[in-house]
């Protein structure tokens, strides 16, 4: 290994790097600012995302059977729904336990001590994996013996899965657009400072430096301002989220905004490392069309 | 060392360069390119370091089709021969000591090879004792200097000047000619572009005239202008 070599390399990168404070500082900031969004989109998404999921999880298909089923043919579902993979679990509610659950959910409003005889079927009640699978396990279950009736949220549903699928379009769309607004606002800035330093290149060139030699301190000067706009982005996003957030689910109790399942280690890994690729991506190409091959 | 076969030249803007030129220099030469201004002297020492590429006909340098090369090729030609200009062209933030260097670290060498050869190359042009210097420190002759010690420290074969006492007075000139000399009978093949008539006239080499793109005159010990001493132009 030869040290000369190395302090040569990070010699030319912090030299490089320090010279124009102004361009490091723009370019160290449009990288903050579009992580920050890019964070602040992200954890919205999956907030969201979390109150619809929980939404979707307490959907429950409801299954009745005729008052004239027989045991077999409920012992025949529940074989079919223990096979059915989609499938996440199931209880079985007979009459009698049903007429209880009715007399405490109705207490108070209506008397159901009145009733001569239980006029409830027995039923199941099924909770599938996924929320999308909903409406064809259903379906699956409504042509089995001694079925009579299938019931789920089915608009709800149908409103929540559609609404989960919208967003995540949107979300493509914006966080596509945001990094390519970024890219091209960094590589104008970094293409300023490899402008202001087309002579240089050139004399590089001319000495016998091979293109990507010229590259490579402009690259890792890339992912520097990657990286510090990254950290500078997640500092502010821990601040405010420290700050805000708190307030922000107080302020709107309906949404039940809880971010407790929304994992922060891998958001910052993934921020990170797309300021970082931002940073190096951008210099490789603003660099391109100085090199004269 | 360096063969041109019927090379042609037009740049993309229709400006013809350089038309049907043909010239064999010999390992060791030393040989003056003069001309007046845009008759291809530039754009000849540009198609042997492959700054440019030839519409037509074939280079060869050292045994290399250098028309042909492309990519990180270019870069190790550039490494096998020097080159130094009017502007000098060094980096400014640079000290002297580290321009000379820094066409070291291009080729990849050792940083104990750079420290053993960049202080004996300073020494060889005379710049030791400023070598902590940045050049908007230097003279232009030091500059030049520096800038001849970037081309020599890898030991090149070919030593290409365009140009080189453009910005200098006589005293500089002279003193920059003797260094190219010493270099030269080192083994270093000198090509010299200039329109330095008494530069020219003094040192009695192989002088190659160009006009409009075409190989006027080729002369061993030859003067600036065709058979005829300074004295003689000036009283004619």
């Amino acid at each position: 290994m030869d040290w000369g070599k190395v302090k040569f390399f990070l010699g030319e990168v912090g030299r490089n790097f320090t010279r124009n404070a102004g361009m490091q500082a723009t370019a160290i900031g449009t990288v903050a600012v579009t992580v920050v969004l890019l964070g602040l989109f992200l954890f919205v998404r999956l907030t969201l995302a979390g109150v619809g999921d929980r939404l979707l999880k307490q959907i429950e298909i409801s299954v009745y059977f005729h008052t004239s089923a027989t045991t077999a043919q409920e012992n025949h579902l529940r074989d079919v729904l223990r096979a059915d993979r989609r499938v996440a679990s199931f209880t079985f509610v007979p009459k009698a336990e049903g007429l209880k659950q009715l007399r405490r959910q109705t207490q108070g409003s209506i008397d159901v001590s009145i009733l001569t005889q239980n006029p409830l079927p027995d039923k199941f009640r099924v909770r599938v994996t996924d929320p999308s699978e909903v409406a064809a396990v259903a379906d699956s279950l409504r042509g089995q013996p001694g079925v009579a009736n299938v019931v789920y949220g089915k608009t709800i549903v149908g409103r929540l899965l559609q609404l989960g699928v919208v967003l995540r379009r949107i979300s493509i769309v914006l966080i596509v657009a945001l990094l390519f607004v970024a890219s091209i606002i960094i590589s104008n800035t970094i293409r300023l400072t490899v402008f202001a330093r087309r002579r240089e290149i050139a004399i590089m060139q001319l000495v016998g430096a091979t293109a990507t030699y010229v590259r490579m301190p402009f690259v890792c000067e890339g992912v520097l301002h990657g990286l510090v706009g990254s950290l500078v982005a997640l500092a502010i996003l821990g601040i405010g989220k420290a700050a805000l957030w708190s307030k922000l689910a107080l302020a709107l109790p309906w949404l039940e905004l809880n971010s407790a399942h929304v994992a922060l280690a891998p958001i910052a890994f993934q921020l990170l490392a797309v300021g970082v690729a931002i940073g190096a991506l951008s210099s490789w190409f603003s660099i391109g069309r100085y090199l004269r091959t | 060392m360096i063969s041109i076969r019927n090379v042609s030249l037009t740049y993309p803007n229709g400006v013809r360069a350089l038309d049907n030129v043909t010239l064999e220099i010999a390992k060791g030469d030393f040989l003056f390119l003069v001309g007046s201004s845009g008759t291809g002297k530039s754009s000849l020492l540009k198609l042997l370091y492959r700054d440019a590429i030839p519409t037509h006909g074939e280079i060869v340098v050292d045994g290399i089709r250098v028309d042909k090369l492309r990519g990180a090729r270019v870069a190790s030609l550039r490494r096998h021969l020097g080159v130094i200009f009017q502007d000098f062209k060094l980096l400014n933030d640079k000290t002297v000591w580290e321009n000379v260097a820094f066409a070291m670290h291009v080729t990849g060498a050792h940083t104990r090879e750079i420290e053993r050869q960049v202080p004996r190359t300073l020494d060889l042009v005379g710049l030791a004792h400023k070598s902590r210097m940045f050049p908007s420190e230097l003279s232009g002759g030091e500059q030049q200097r520096t800038a001849i010690a970037r081309a020599i420290v890898n030991n090149p074969k070919l030593l290409l000047c365009d140009e080189p006492t453009g910005n200098l007075d006589p005293e500089n000139t002279a003193e920059i000619m003797d260094l190219l000399l010493r270099i030269n009978t080192k083994g270093t093949t000198v090509v010299v572009a200039t329109h330095n008539q008494s530069v020219v006239d003094r040192m009695r080499k192989r002088v190659v005239r160009l006009e409009d793109g075409r190989i006027f005159t080729d002369e061993e010990r030859g003067f600036y202008y065709l058979g005829l001493g300074q004295g003689q132009v000036l009283s004619g």
